[in-house]
């Protein structure tokens, strides 16, 4: 939730009052609803599967949860403010494609540069055509969808890319304190993130826009400023996606990164985000990231077949929501 | 025997109880006002007759047999419409679409036909004059109108019991008249009616009955309206007597001629409501904006705040041309606003009350970072003008407080800052008489920090009463500035009236110019002065001393003379000249309307002031259904 921070303290206090302000802290903060929901799915996966609590598997999960995550940020931005960004998964793809085609002319640090910054101009030019063009989140991003997508089959000519430089594969080789480098990537993107939005001015806009525009506006926030920059911060995780799903399966593909939009949506609706805007927090978006990687882990683990995963994961999307929904209705009756 | 009983009602939000054993009841082809200040329960207790929340506790009994809805649509199946200020229409549908949309909703085949001559029929049964047709869209009406549609929806459903909530925050003077009009009729056909308001004076008008409730609790119930005073339902209200509301006393502030303003508003421009307003105001002084709904009041505020790109026209702030592109630069200037629709423009409802305060603030502040901190001191400091406890500083729902206390926060978003120029649209719009004298006192105090201040009200009684001048605006174009201490309520109403709606004194003025020469106006005279509301005619000779908009002492106009003998026929000032024939106004229900006038630039014998008294009269004072300052609903 936006007031989390004002909120803990009065939370905190109440705790030692016994189990009736556990629950309403509970009810209250839906990041400790959602490490409790991720205890248990990680509780249940252990009894099913002895292979789950590895180092192993763990490291396995926190790889995956990187590419997922990177994105999920981006939209968590975009979704604060009530849009969407349909047009990460394509974006990654193309702009990984860019990567990958621009290391023999520029090196690593140039084609990563290249990289990020092609990923960054097509969230300007979502933002800037969804503000000044006032045309829905989801047509314009659903366009550039498509434009990705095309643009990664026409620049690469539809082969993948393999042979790219060994230093970029470190980024997911290489590991700091037992936990490999991607992954810290990914803990300081949040924390910045986290930061920006609970102490940073455009932090608060976002939510003060998504929450009421007009109310914003008449505030005197740079709506239109903020506005177009959480669609070119979306557009520039895209890249940072990009990269660290190149570093970790040393080949690019046109199609990578499909998907991608779908998983980081539900990543952040899983958090408690509200899709009309206003509502959710960078730390339940990890937790989000998290429960979908846990389970798609589990799914493989429990060797469900990749065509039934689909459904399940689809279902506990909902399944979450619905129950988010409830118990966030429970609150407003109480 | 009761139509609507409601015994012992208890319920409780969270850690509020809303209503602790409150009780109500209505009769058939009564009009019951349910009031109470803010928090009083007033809007739980109807919410609960409407079926939209379930009480913990109590008896609600509907034609005498026990009933406990099941929600809004068992209320509605029961016969219980309610007609709210916010309303609850499809704007994209028509108005006989939504006049039958919940019957749109129930299953079975649409006979449009039918629909049609039902929805004709219920047009007819709350008067022509209200000028709706079944085709229009509904987005295209007034609120007034959209009120209307909401009333013939309760209609339509054959409502026996139909609540109003606060229905006249909205409209204009005359359009609540109106208003109270339909009311009166729907209850002579035996519905009942529940009036939510905390307008004194419209409960006096309005209501048989009233219901005064005080924190959940009846203090008195079923009170008939006409054994009761205006003090002393205050005191029911309230708790104790309310003696000023506006906490002015009889000392009107002047502000020095001289002085230079820190507004001045030249010629504005805004299609298409605000067409040429033009007012000054200085530091220390409330300025009142009065006009009707449309009058492009609104329009002017948002002009000079940037929310809107004037075509034409020159605004100064301090003697400097300032143009605000967008809002922060007006706010940067030192200017606020206090917008009109506090849920659409005010309120960020995700928002903690605390981070609400500071919303100007971060719009405001240009670093990076929140700079929160730098504003603790101004925070504690306005939560005791505001009177609001520390500890709701951290409340994360402001939704769930009172209007007064959302309008307050609001306000205090500005005071935070420091402004220099306060623009206020509707500041009491929605917020009950205790809490009203509250911000009024807040306002005064803030003018009397050298705040200038811009108040644009549809309450005429509020402009009267809080500013120090008033600029009337009429259908975009501000026609006259009169000091506050000069004008009354019907005066102001005469000022503001639409020209569409003043057309047909106009036409009458044009007619008499044309067929005798001279000047013909449309004046008041109270105290000792002229209040000219429309004139024609600029033969030099005929010039009564007077131009529209104008309000000159009598003694020193041309009619002096004509108005202190108050003659049947012609009379001429005492040297000869400027021959007047004055023809009184009576309205519907015999107040009056103001005077015609003629005067002729030389005497003219054999001018047959008799006829052209009975042609005047007859155009203007009759028929009762047209009146000359009559607002129709179609602003």
């Amino acid at each position: 939730m936006s007031n989390a921070r004002q909120d803990i303290p009065a939370c905190a206090a109440a705790l030692p009052r016994g189990h009736r302000n556990l629950l309403r802290l509970l009810a209250t903060q839906i990041e400790l609803r959602m490490l409790l929901v991720i205890l248990v799915v990680m509780f249940v996966l252990s009894l099913i599967s002895p292979y789950f609590l590895t180092v192993n598997n763990l490291l396995n999960v926190l790889d995956q949860s990187v590419v997922v995550g990177m994105v999920a940020l981006g939209q968590t931005l975009v979704i604060l403010i009530g849009g969407i960004d349909l047009s990460v998964g394509s974006l990654a793809g193309v702009t990984g494609i860019i990567l990958g085609l621009s290391f023999p002319h520029f090196g690593l640090y140039g084609g990563i540069v290249l990289c990020l910054a092609a990923g960054a101009f097509a969230g300007l030019v979502n933002g800037v055509i969804i503000t000044f063009g006032r045309v829905a989140p989801f047509v314009v991003t659903l366009g550039m969808m498509s434009v990705g997508r095309s643009l990664a089959y026409v620049l690469s000519g539809a082969n993948s890319i393999s042979g790219l430089p060994a230093g970029l594969g470190q980024l997911s080789a290489d590991s700091v304190a037992g936990i490999p480098v991607d992954f810290w990537c990914l803990i300081a993107a949040y924390a910045l993130c986290w930061w920006f939005l609970t102490y940073a001015k455009g932090g608060r806009t976002l939510y003060a826009m998504g929450s009421n525009r007009e109310a914003a506006r008449v505030a005197g926030l740079s709506i239109v400023r903020w506005g177009i920059l959480a669609y070119g911060v979306s557009g520039l995780m895209s890249a940072v996606a990009a990269i660290f799903l190149a570093s970790r399966i040393l080949s690019i593909d046109p199609i990578g990164g499909q998907g991608l939009e779908l998983d980081a949506i539900a990543a952040v609706v899983i958090g408690g985000a509200s899709l009309f805007g206003g509502r959710g927090s960078i730390i339940g978006t990890l937790f989000g990231v998290f429960v979908m990687v846990f389970i798609r882990n589990g799914l493989n683990l429990l060797n469900v077949s990749p065509y039934w995963q689909g459904t399940a994961i689809g279902s506990i999307i909902i399944a979450a929501v619905l129950v988010e929904r409830l118990l966030s209705g429970a609150r407003a009756r109480a | 025997m009761g139509l609507l009983v409601l015994r012992n009602i208890w319920k409780r939000f969270g850690a509020t109880q809303a209503l602790s054993g409150a009780a109500f009841d209505l009769q058939a082809g009564e009009v019951h006002a349910l009031v109470g200040a803010n928090g009083a329960g007033k809007s739980t207790l109807s919410r609960i007759v409407s079926g939209h929340i379930q009480p913990d506790q109590g008896e609600i009994v509907l034609n005498g047999t026990p009933v406990r809805h099941g929600g809004s649509r068992e209320a509605i199946r029961s016969g219980i419409a309610m007609v709210t200020q916010e309303t609850s229409l499809a704007p994209d549908l028509s108005v006989l679409e939504n006049i039958m949309l919940p019957r749109i909703a129930m299953p079975g085949r649409l006979r449009w036909r039918a629909m049609r001559a039902q929805g004709q029929a219920l047009i007819e049964e709350l008067g022509r004059e209200a000028g709706l047709h079944l085709d229009t869209t509904v987005g295209d009406l007034s609120i007034g109108q959209r009120q209307l549609v909401e009333i013939l929806k309760a209609l339509a459903l054959d409502s026996r019991i139909i609540i109003f909530d606060e229905p006249t925050a909205p409209l204009s003077p005359h359009e609540s008249e109106r208003l109270f009009e339909i009311m009166r009729r729907l209850a002579a056909r035996g519905r009942g009616l529940i009036f939510v308001s905390h307008r004194l004076e419209e409960i006096f008008t309005i209501a048989d009955r009233v219901t005064v409730l005080r924190e959940g609790r009846l203090v008195e119930g079923g009170l008939p309206t006409r054994d009761l005073g205006q003090g002393e339902l205050v005191r029911l209200m309230v708790g104790r007597e309310l003696q000023d509301i506006y906490g002015r006393g009889d000392a009107r502030r002047r502000v020095p001629a001289g002085r230079s303003p820190v507004l001045r508003v030249r010629n504005l421009c805004c299609p298409p409501l605000a067409r040429d307003v033009s007012f000054e105001v200085c530091a220390g002084e409330i300025l009142g904006l009065a006009g009707l709904v449309g009058a492009g009041r609104s329009e002017t505020l948002e002009t000079i705040f940037g929310l809107r790109r004037a075509r034409s026209g020159t605004v100064e702030l301090e003697g400097r041309p300032f143009v605000a592109r967008t809002p922060r630069e007006a706010i940067r200037a030192g200017i606020g606003l206090i917008p009109e629709d506090r849920r659409g423009q005010g309120i960020v409802p995700d928002f903690s009350v605390r981070e609400n305060l500071l919303l100007a603030h971060l719009g405001a502040h240009a670093g990076i970072g929140l700079a929160y901190g730098t504003r603790t001191d101004a925070v504690r400091e306005l939560l005791a003008v505001l009177d609001l406890p520390e500890r709701r500083l951290l409340d994360a729902n402001m939704l769930t407080f009172s209007g007064g206390m959302q309008q307050k926060v609001i306000l205090a978003r500005w005071l935070a800052l420091s402004p220099r120029l306060l623009l206020l649209d509707e500041p009491t719009r929605g917020v009950d008489i205790g809490t009203r004298s509250s911000i009024y006192a807040l306002l005064r105090r803030i003018a009397a920090r050298g705040v200038a201040c811009v108040l644009v009200s549809s309450d005429f009684e509020e402009v009267i009463g809080l500013a120090d001048r008033i600029t009337v605006l009429s259908d975009g174009v501000s026609v006259t500035e009169l000091p506050s201490d000069l004008v009354d309520i019907e005066k102001l109403g005469m000022f503001a009236a639409p020209r569409t709606s003043a057309e047909r004194t106009h036409t009458v003025l044009e007619d008499l110019v044309a067929r005798h020469g001279g000047a013909a106006y449309w004046i008041a005279v109270e105290e000792e002065r002229v209040f000219c509301f429309d004139r024609v005619g600029t033969d030099p000779a005929a010039d009564p001393g007077f131009l529209a908009g104008g309000f000159p002492q009598l003694a020193g106009t041309a009619i002096a003379h004509a108005v202190g003998t108050a003659a049947e026929g012609l009379v001429a000032a005492p040297d000869g000249t400027h021959p007047t024939l004055l023809v009184a106004i009576r309205g519907r229900r015999g107040h009056s309307f103001g005077i015609v006038g003629l005067t002729l630039p030389h005497p003219v014998p054999g001018f047959d002031a008799p006829a052209v008294r009975a042609r005047i009269e007859a155009a203007l004072s009759e028929p009762p259904a047209q009146q000359p300052t009559d607002v129709r609903l179609t602003t």
